[in-house]
């Protein structure tokens, strides 16, 4: 309601006109007494409730009432339960202090808004961050959201090209020609009709009708409509329901344009679910590069939806894995699959990739296997992936480089070797190894490797004390004081990433702990009481923080620069930044520099 | 000839059963309540024109704002001063309003066969009755909750002696609820409702 609700309080003030009468139309009223739970903890939220009276408090759901840990109070005009809504379930019990009225925004709108309002999205992700409410795993609803809530908008919709009655079939064609356009709508009285490239045919050659024919005796004026708010998954049925291939967009009695078939399913070919689609059918070379083609798409749709980073990364990993194992398919004969084990290293390995920086991968085969065509052939796959997108390895470590394609015998021999020198080289391919996933072929063979030198590390104090060495080597970009240090720009992979992924990965290899993912590490860690929950869930948050800053100014700088790409991709310019995201940076780099001095402790590490 | 009110609803519900409307004339057996408010030019039912029709859905402990009937009327000849003070809503206001028949056509498919609540609730039923009779042939058949008395039920036993006061606002401001656009049709249903939804739920209000 108009008066009640507030809509100059941000976030709502952030929405245009029309989203906030959506708002308005969408509100309902809730009433709870006190003690009443508004939202329980393991439940679906309606959505985010904002309060018009009353107070409400967020606690842990389990334990005495009383000595309960409270979260936060919230109050007249204060917002809740957004991340709850957007997540699928609460975490926190909501519990009204006394009686309290609420006004609710359903699920199913705030979604709506996110997509459609990129700044809304952000605020509404970046407050519930520093709110310190992340937790593990996500729903699979903004992946759907991404897919449903796409409107027909006015992106899609084409520019009519529209005739007066009387104008013949020779001129309508022609200046179908010059516009290229592939239909003509007819103004027939108050009525359009139209011409479709295939009624033309039909009229020139089944029915012999004179060039000179008016175009309105043969146009169809039983026009299929919707409207430009319409969801364009819903023109996507109409079109399939009726067998046509284009809808007339109507806005009331104005007609705004025509929405083809096509453009609806190119759309829609850049979402994740056709994408997958796709690269399970694919049969040949070609439709897979067609098909990683659409992943760039999709990789820019859900950054600038403001979709969650960490979801963004699950997915990619999950797409870029399954497009990798599709290739090797197609190029390693079936006969050799089952010798041979494709990895994938560093930050693929990890999952942690979003922009396709370059491609870490490696070759495990069974001892003695002779397969005299081998080297040939991976030299054909690195140069299908490269040509897929995946820009080759600066460090050169992909299996065209035969020192990456090895026995199980001579892999688990270089792993130790490296893990006995201490010397620079040495360390980073170790590093690089340790966060190896296998991708297709064998995974015995790959497992084999990897337990057997997890075994070989066992209480080797020496090794580890070397290996976390390198997280502190970079100091932290903060001050005496505790500010940021630069006033203009800093290495956000040296200063804030690469001593939380490295300081991780070393914690995880000392504890033998298999998964690569350094947020699926952290948890890890955390379960096996190496690191306290809270900062387990600080570390993961930073990361998070530092990931979704850098790849906003990555995406920038690519849009800006001619070539499309970033020279400097580690490069945070904190000029771009707003206050709070400035102070967001700020807490998260303490976080590392508190994580750095327990990695001091721990390693023995002293300076 | 005056027909008393339940003998006359007798007699619609068995002319009107198998009609156009027969679903609103069907028993309620849901847990919804409609609240319901006419602004009109006048206080007085035989005088009353109606200038605009809010109404509000509840659902149990819910008040369902994004359901909600908000008529605004042609203007009616009979547009005084004196109303435009109370209501401030004036001829120009209501230049693009709906038709008197349209409105309560809207307004019956919107209350089905739902309970209407409201406060003073008969005469806003009184009023549209006196409309919807020439036009549709029959009175509101729904069952009616006045607001004025679900309190006094609840207050009267904390209330020792002398009347409870059932003025709007105090009724609003001793149930400490927020009053929602004043002397706009849709607000004072809201309003209502949510007053409401606070008796039937909530602790009892104190006396005093």
């Amino acid at each position: 309601m108009s008066d009640t609700f507030k809509m100059d309080n941000i976030p709502f003030s952030l929405l245009d006109p029309a989203e906030q009468a959506l708002v308005n139309a969408s509100l309902d009223l809730g009433y709870y007494q006190r003690g009443e739970r508004v939202i329980s903890a393991g439940e679906a939220p309606e959505g985010v409730y904002v309060i018009l009276k009353g107070r409400v408090r967020e606690s842990e759901p389990e334990g005495e009432e009383e000595d309960r840990h409270v979260f936060v109070h919230y109050q007249n005009e204060d917002y809740f339960g957004g991340w709850s809504a957007l997540r699928g379930r609460a975490i926190h019990d909501f519990i009204a202090e006394e009686e309290t009225i609420c006004h609710i925004l359903p699920t199913r709108v705030l979604l709506e808004l996110i997509q459609s309002n990129a700044l809304f999205a952000d605020y509404f992700q970046q407050n519930l961050a520093a709110k310190s409410e992340i937790v593990a795993q996500h729903g699979e609803s903004q992946d759907m959201a991404e897919f449903m809530l796409a409107h027909i908008g006015s992106a899609l919709v084409r520019e009519p090209l529209v005739v007066e009655q009387g104008c013949s079939i020779r001129q309508a064609t022609r200046l179908m020609r010059e516009r290229k356009a592939d239909c003509v709508l007819v103004r027939k009285g108050g009525r359009y009709g139209m011409v479709t490239g295939t009624d033309l045919l039909d009229a020139l050659v089944m029915r012999e009708l004179p060039l000179e024919q008016d175009v309105a005796e043969i146009a169809s004026y039983r026009l299929v409509t919707a409207d430009p708010d319409d969801y364009l998954f819903n023109a996507l049925i109409m079109m399939t329901q009726q067998q046509i291939e284009r809808v007339v967009i109507m806005r009331g009695q104005q007609l705004q344009g025509v929405v083809e078939l096509t453009d609806v399913l190119s759309h829609f070919s850049s979402h994740s679910h056709v994408i997958g689609l796709r690269v399970e059918r694919a049969n040949s070379i070609e439709q897979l590069r067609e098909a990683a083609r659409g992943l760039n798409d999709l990789i820019k749709a859900l950054v600038s939806t403001g979709v969650k980073i960490r979801f963004t990364m699950d997915l990619l990993a999950a797409m870029n894995g399954r497009l990798i194992a599709k290739l090797f398919d197609l190029v390693i004969p079936s006969d050799m699959q089952p010798h041979v084990c494709l990895i994938v290293m560093g930050s693929e390995g990890r999952g942690e990739q979003i922009m396709k920086t370059d491609q870490d991968n490696a070759l495990i085969f069974r001892d003695g296997l002779a397969w005299s065509a081998m080297q040939e052939t991976l030299n054909r796959f690195s140069e299908m992936l490269i040509s897929f997108g995946f820009p080759p390895c600066p460090g050169n470590i992909m299996v065209s480089n035969p020192q990456w394609v090895n026995s199980v015998g001579d892999w688990t021999q270089k792993l130790s070797d490296w893990a006995d020198t201490c010397e620079g080289v040495a360390q980073m391919n170790l590093a690089i190894a340790v966060d190896a996933k296998p991708v297709a072929g064998n995974q015995a063979l790959f497992k084999v490797a990897r337990n057997w030198f997890l075994r070989h590390l066992r209480n080797n104090d020496v090794f580890f004390s070397h290996f976390a060495r390198a997280s502190i080597e970079f100091d932290t970009p903060l001050t005496f004081f505790g500010n940021l240090k630069d006033k203009s720009q800093l290495d956000i992979k040296k200063g804030g990433i690469f001593p939380i992924v490295h300081g991780v990965r070393t914690l995880a290899l000392e504890q033998r702990i298999l998964v690569t993912n350094t947020f699926k590490r952290i948890e890890a860690l955390i379960e096996a009481g190496l690191l306290r929950e809270l900062e387990g869930k600080e570390l993961a948050e930073a990361l998070s923080l530092f990931i979704q800053l850098r790849l906003r100014q990555q995406m920038r700088r690519m849009e800006s620069s001619p070539e499309g790409v970033d020279p400097t991709p580690n490069t945070l310019d904190l000029q771009l930044l707003n206050k709070m995201e400035r102070d967001l940076l700020r807490d998260a780099l303490q976080i590392v520099k508190s994580f750095k001095k327990h990695l001091v402790l721990r390693y023995h590490l002293g300076e | 000839m005056i027909i008393p009110r339940t003998i006359r609803r007798f007699q619609e519900r068995r002319i009107h059963k198998s009609g156009l409307w027969a679903d609103n004339f069907e028993p309620y057996a849901g847990d919804e309540v409609v609240s319901l408010d006419c602004e009109t030019t006048s206080l007085d039912v035989k005088q009353a024109e109606i200038l605009s029709i809010g109404a509000v859905r509840i659902k149990g402990r819910k008040v369902m704002t994004s359901d909600r009937l908000d008529l605004r009327l042609k203007p009616p000849l009979s547009l005084s001063a004196e109303s435009i003070k109370v209501h401030k809503i004036r001829a120009t206001d209501l230049a693009d309003g709906l038709e008197l028949n349209e409105a309560l056509g809207q307004l019956l498919k919107f209350i089905g066969n739902r309970p209407l609540l409201g406060y003073y609730v008969n005469y806003d039923i009184r009023v549209i009755d006196k409309f919807l009779r020439p036009l549709f042939g029959f009175g509101l058949p729904n069952k009616a909750i006045e607001l004025s008395h679900v309190y006094h039920d609840i207050i009267k036993w904390k209330h020792v002696g002398g009347d409870v006061d059932l003025r709007f606002d105090t009724i609003a401001s001793k149930l400490d609820i927020p009053i929602i656009q004043r002397h706009t049709a849709l607000g004072d249903a809201i309003t209502v409702a949510l007053m409401y939804v606070r008796l039937k739920h909530g602790e009892s209000p104190s006396a005093h």
